[in-house]
């Protein structure tokens, strides 16, 4: 496998809005390190957009800016419309929100009184909804929260993120800790919130094939910047993967007129996975040489693959 | 109705649906005037986003196999003749990706409709 020299030009921006989550050349450092480089991120409302990027490429501290839970060196953040440092309790309350990692806070309550207390925080709170949350997730309200499993207090987090029904979800790898069933119990969930409120969701994960179908819009994060974001739309007309044969001659250091992300070399057989419009790519690897055989789509899961390769090679 | 999605399958999620809902009524499992899932229920039980199907079902009225009457649901257009429009585009659909896994695999159009005919003339095949 090999990488273009040139620098990739991918599309950053997905227009004027309404954008239910902005953000705006935001940096973040932790001592010298900076978690957050200067990523301008649009989440557009009624969006199932997810943020994919390695360990360390800055998601988590990017959702904790924006429920108000850090406070950010530069830039701007906009949330439903309120800058999370000004209005940060104003946005938890109108916020889903699944953190990293399964702390509860309160361990020595019971799942039962963790649901209460959460109930008189939130004015939106859905008590019908949230018993059947409880019954679909199968837990335990009788238990308390520090005899739980990791993966039943993500269902209890999932839980409190859903049931006062809002209209933005910020989910930090939702699905981690969940075995298969949960997990597609929580998918479907998730599908039917959709359909029942006008809801933005904004998830990370490293898995995004678990997610890929609700998703509509994704964002590639690596070491504190975006790579990219793009629409699925977008991504189902102009992120291609190309197969081509090659003469055993032909020259891979030329130049290619073209946005390659990921270039993989047989003898006789080239595959790209290239940025453009369909013709245009085409054309310009039939420039070299190549003659395109078959162009399919790129799941996001590959796409993302493709994408963070790329970056580590370069 | 029973629609299925195909993990390997590369199509669009709501290009697939629409096939789906076109071979339920080549097989005769809806027809004219009978109504489809909703689309918060069939979202919910393929874990798709409610918009993908959404945009099939607004596809498939445009191609006029269905008709969405809002707040009522989607219906399968009244006095749709299959054999008219779903068939022959199923037809199409399935021989599009026959002919394009041919060519994948290096194959030309003679070299494949010798191997359907092969196989179709092959009763342990065709049973």
């Amino acid at each position: 496998m090999t990488a273009p020299a040139t620098t990739l030009r991918l599309p950053t921006d997905l227009g004027t809005g309404p954008h239910a989550v902005a953000a705006r050349g935001v940096v973040k450092h932790f001592g010298p390190i900076a978690a957050l480089d200067g990523p301008d991120l649009q989440v557009p409302e009624g969006s199932v957009y997810v943020l994919v990027g390695p360990n360390g490429a800055g998601k988590s501290t990017l959702l904790r800016l924006l429920m108000g839970l850090l406070s950010r060196d530069e830039g701007t953040l906009d949330v439903l419309g309120a800058d999370p440092h000004e209005e940060g309790s104003a946005i938890r309350a109108a916020v889903g929100y699944v953190p990293e990692g399964q702390d509860l806070g309160y361990p020595w309550m019971t799942v039962g009184r963790l649901l209460e207390h959460h109930r008189a925080y939130f004015g939106t709170w859905d008590a019908a909804y949230a018993r059947r949350l409880v019954h679909e997730f199968d837990v335990d309200l009788a238990r308390s929260c520090r005899a739980l499993s990791k993966g039943e207090r993500r269902r209890v987090q999932l839980i409190l993120a859903l049931a006062h029904r809002p209209p933005l979800l910020l989910l930090d790898e939702p699905t981690d800790g969940l075995d298969h069933v949960v997990r597609d119990t929580a998918l479907a969930l998730l599908s039917e919130h959709l359909s029942d409120r006008p809801t933005t969701v904004l998830m990370s994960t490293h898995r995004v094939y678990e997610v890929e179908r609700l998703v509509d819009t994704v964002g590639v994060l690596s070491e504190g910047r975006l790579l990219g974001q793009f629409t699925r739309a977008a991504m189902n007309e102009r992120l291609l993967r190309y197969w081509t044969d090659v003469p055993t001659e032909w020259d891979e250091s030329q130049p290619v007129d073209a946005e390659v992300i990921r270039r993989t070399r047989g003898r006789r057989e080239v595959e790209w996975v290239a940025w453009g419009p369909r013709e245009e790519v085409s054309a310009a690897l039939e420039r070299t040489g190549a003659e395109v055989r078959d162009v399919t789509p790129v799941s996001i899961d590959d796409a993302a693959t493709a994408l963070l390769s790329r970056r580590e090679v370069s | 109705m029973r629609i299925r999605l195909q993990p390997s399958d590369s199509r669009p999620l709501y290009v697939q649906i629409m096939d789906e809902v076109r071979s339920a009524l080549v097989r005769g499992t809806v027809g004219p005037d009978d109504p489809l899932p909703s689309v918060r229920e069939l979202a919910s039980g393929l874990r798709v986003n409610p918009r993908t199907v959404s945009q099939a079902y607004a596809e498939l009225e445009r191609d006029g196999v269905v008709r969405v009457q809002p707040g009522r649901g989607t219906f399968v257009a009244p006095g749709l003749r299959p054999d008219h429009e779903a068939r022959p585009h199923l037809a199409r659909e399935v021989a599009r990706r026959a002919l394009a896994d041919a060519s994948r695999n290096g194959l030309v159009l003679d070299e494949l409709m010798a191997a359907l005919q092969e196989l179709a003339d092959d009763p342990e095949v065709t049973s």
